[in-house]
């Protein structure tokens, strides 16, 4: 029915997400007059694809496939302390030892000199429990290196 | 009724007490009779009920309850618990969180000379929940501690109550209005961290030694309370790890707001985990409220989310929860 895509592509933008791709398939429409769609979005975390997956299913959408892309987990953290000095390349480097796991990007708010730091990361992890591993190993090494680490209400 | 503990939120309920009085008459059939006022300089007693309006006034001046016609300089809160009356207790002495006492004694005599109990203090509840709460049931009395987290905010009623029939898989919160306005104030203004903790302290906001709050232990007691009453958990507050906020830089606000994120510090109850700290808020997040408010999240099988928010400290806020603590135990005995 026309107009339909738009109000079922809603929930991607108001959760949050960013729609890359949308792929009507009508030659593939089913006997019942089903359309499938192929979506592909982006979107900063886990919480909130099931809060968009949730709403597509109560306006009837079935969901035939979901299928996650490298690093398509990120979780935003932010390390408050003497980043620079506890060598900040060596903390990311042991992150991206671990399999699956990438720092993606990092922004650094210098302190004056012999002050503290703030530094925010964001961590692309091919799926959850690797992301979860990534932020415990983050954790120890913080803790080892005395900086606070600053992780999302969402998903603890 | 007795009152052990006069300062601020004592206070508070007996004015609350006065001006709702036709009221509590008129929609609950309660009409309640404070016989006893103790305080630290010592007590009022009258069996027929004190006049609260003169004995805010005598309080007010005198500063001690004892200066009234019925008071008594010297007696105290245990000759009180135990020589009076009352049906209900009302502890609303400081919280210790190391030994809880006063008030922990307070309690127990209270259940023990078979008195209902409503407290605000945190101290006897993070020191002793489990033993608090059989004792309640061996003595067969009512024990509430509504107020003791989220003050005005129904944090505890809610739960047991209207959402008794879900689990509840995970609770958190911002859970302390101090911390709150720092950081909110902060973001706002891009100020370090001492110079609003200074303007808090001067708007009394945040008390001369705001270490509690700040190092967010005052948090954590919240969450050791949340997680024996409503998760079920033998927990103590050592259980809980905890961080304040003394070392979030406005950098870091910063970083986080340019990220779509605020600072909270927020308490997290689960069964296998306890965690107070700051965290990253996404903005329009539930928990994402401002200023002085509290917000609790529960997380729970069947209704999925549910967020409540509202002013968590102050006398007249807390008085609420007092109020309606009382007002469920004249129900719960059929009054």
């Amino acid at each position: 029915m026309p107009g339909q895509l738009v109000k079922v592509l809603e929930p991607i933008s108001s959760f949050g997400g960013n729609i890359q791709s949308v792929v009507h398939r009508r030659e593939r429409k089913t006997p019942l007059g089903r359309v499938p769609v192929t979506i592909i979005f982006d979107v900063g975390e886990r919480v909130r694809l099931n809060r968009i997956l949730r709403a597509f299913r109560s306006m009837g959408v079935r969901i035939i496939r979901i299928g996650e892309r490298e690093g398509a987990v990120r979780s935003t953290v932010l390390l408050v302390g003497h980043i620079v000095h506890t060598d900040i390349r060596d903390t990311i480097d042991r992150l991206n030892e671990l399999g699956g796991v990438m720092v993606s990007d990092l922004s650094l708010a210098m302190g004056r000199v012999g002050q503290e730091s703030a530094a925010r990361m964001t961590i692309a992890a091919d799926d959850e429990r690797r992301t979860a591993l990534a932020l415990s190993k983050l954790e120890k090494i913080s803790a080892r290196k005395k900086l606070l680490v600053i992780k999302s209400v969402e998903g603890m | 009724m007795a009152i052990v503990g006069f300062g601020n939120l004592g206070r508070g309920l007996a004015r609350v007490l006065i001006e709702k009085s036709e009221f509590l008459r008129r929609t609950q059939g309660l009409i309640p009779r404070v016989v006893a006022v103790v305080d630290e300089h010592g007590a009022a007693v009258d069996e027929d009920g004190l006049d609260l309006r003169r004995l805010l006034r005598v309080a007010e001046r005198k500063g001690t309850v004892a200066a009234h016609p019925k008071g008594k300089r010297g007696k105290s809160a245990l000759e009180i618990i135990e020589g009076t009356e009352a049906d209900v207790v009302f502890e609303l002495t400081p919280t210790n969180i190391k030994t809880g006492e006063p008030g922990l004694t307070h309690i127990k005599k209270a259940m023990q000379a078979e008195k209902h109990v409503i407290t605000s203090n945190k101290g006897p509840l993070v020191v002793a929940f489990k033993e608090l709460d059989s004792l309640a049931r061996r003595c067969g009395v009512e024990f509430r501690y509504s107020a003791s987290v989220g003050g005005g905010v129904p944090v505890i009623g809610l739960a047991k109550g209207l959402l008794a029939g879900n689990e509840i898989r995970a609770i958190r919160g911002v859970l302390n209005g101090t911390t709150n306005y720092i950081l909110t104030r902060m973001s706002k203004e891009n100020a370090p961290f001492d110079v609003v903790l200074h303007e808090a302290q001067e708007l009394g906001i945040a008390e001369k030694d705001p270490t509690l709050d700040i190092e967010g232990i005052d948090t954590a007691c919240k969450i050791t309370i949340l997680a024996n009453s409503l998760l079920g958990v033998n927990a103590r507050l050592r259980d809980v790890r905890v961080a304040g906020i003394r070392n979030v830089r406005p950098e870091a606000i910063r970083l986080a707001r340019e990220a779509g994120y605020v600072i909270k510090l927020v308490g997290v109850a689960k069964r296998d985990l306890l965690e107070v700290g700051p965290k990253l808020v996404p903005l329009g997040h539930p928990l994402a409220v401002g200023g002085t408010l509290n917000a609790v999240t529960f997380e729970l099988d069947l209704a999925r989310e549910i967020t409540i928010t509202g002013f968590g400290a102050g006398p007249q806020e807390t008085s609420s929860s007092l109020l309606g603590d009382l007002i469920d135990i004249h129900r719960v005995l059929g009054g």
